[in-house]
């Protein structure tokens, strides 16, 4: 029954309702077909036979089914829909891309100048840095001078107390 | 005790964990029907039960089968319905 060039409509699945040709037997339960349907493995529980066989060749290019098709009058609208539509994708990609060249373009010379401005800007912060930074280190080394001091007064009374504990040792 | 309003069944009980797993129980509207085959009655696969609210914001992909007839009739009967207009071009089926 669906012998190659077999005339079907597909009744399941969301090319149901669709008209298509059996270019390939499989199997004794699947079949390739093409047409207004997508070109793919079909199970013949899912397709409905018409009157209609076509004289084609094994395994026919999408082209020519399409050319046949036409014969019988029946046109394929879909596919030609997404053509176009596969197009404009392209022509949008294509354009995509560019305009991210350019942005990108564009960004990297600002940022090079954005750097050099930011240079010049830098040294005098770093001299204000240092101004800021003289007075600290002095606070520094104030606060690293009682330390010091706290820690020789430390040391000291250490030194102190082990001479204690050396005299309770010396004493003992 | 729950509150007077709680207490009649028209509300159904959605028990739901808490991050600290205690279990608490929370009050909502009640689902709407199955969507079912205009021809056979038959429930239809595909076809999401939530209320209006929810629906508006699935898209329209979610909310039916992309076959022909989707979310009206059942797969079967769409078969049937298919079959019988190749079968008599031309007739309103």
């Amino acid at each position: 029954m669906f012998e190659i060039g077999r005339l079907c409509v597909k009744i399941a699945g969301r090319d149901a309702g669709l008209k298509c040709l059996v270019i390939e037997v499989i199997d004794s339960n699947y079949v390739l077909i093409d047409g207004q349907t997508r070109r793919r493995k079909c199970n013949i529980k899912h397709l409905e036979p018409l009157d209609k066989v076509l004289k084609v060749k094994k395994g026919l290019a999408h082209d020519e089914v399409l050319k046949e098709l036409k014969k019988e009058g029946i046109e394929v609208k879909k596919i030609v829909k997404r053509k176009k539509k596969a197009k404009s994708e392209e022509t949008k990609t294509e354009e995509r891309p560019e305009v991210k060249k350019e942005t990108k373009k564009q960004e990297k010379p600002e940022i090079k100048k954005e750097i050099p401005k930011e240079k010049p800007a830098a040294k005098p912060k770093k001299a204000v840095k240092k101004a800021e930074a003289k007075p600290k280190k002095t606070a520094v080394k104030k606060s690293s001078a009682k330390k010091a001091k706290a820690k020789k007064t430390g040391k000291a009374k250490k030194s102190s107390t082990k001479t204690k504990t050396k005299a309770k040792t010396t004493k003992k | 005790m729950p509150a007077g309003r709680y207490k009649s069944r028209s509300l159904r009980r959605v028990y739901t964990k808490l991050p600290g797993s205690k279990v608490v129980v929370h009050h909502k509207k009640r689902k709407p029907s199955k969507a079912t085959c205009a021809v056979c009655g038959a429930a239809l696969k595909g076809v999401p039960r939530e209320r209006p609210y929810k629906m508006q914001n699935m898209a329209k992909t979610k909310k039916r089968p992309s076959r022909p007839y989707g979310g009206f009739l059942c797969s079967k009967c769409m078969r049937a319905k298919l079959k019988e207009k190749i079968s008599k071009p031309g007739k309103n089926v």
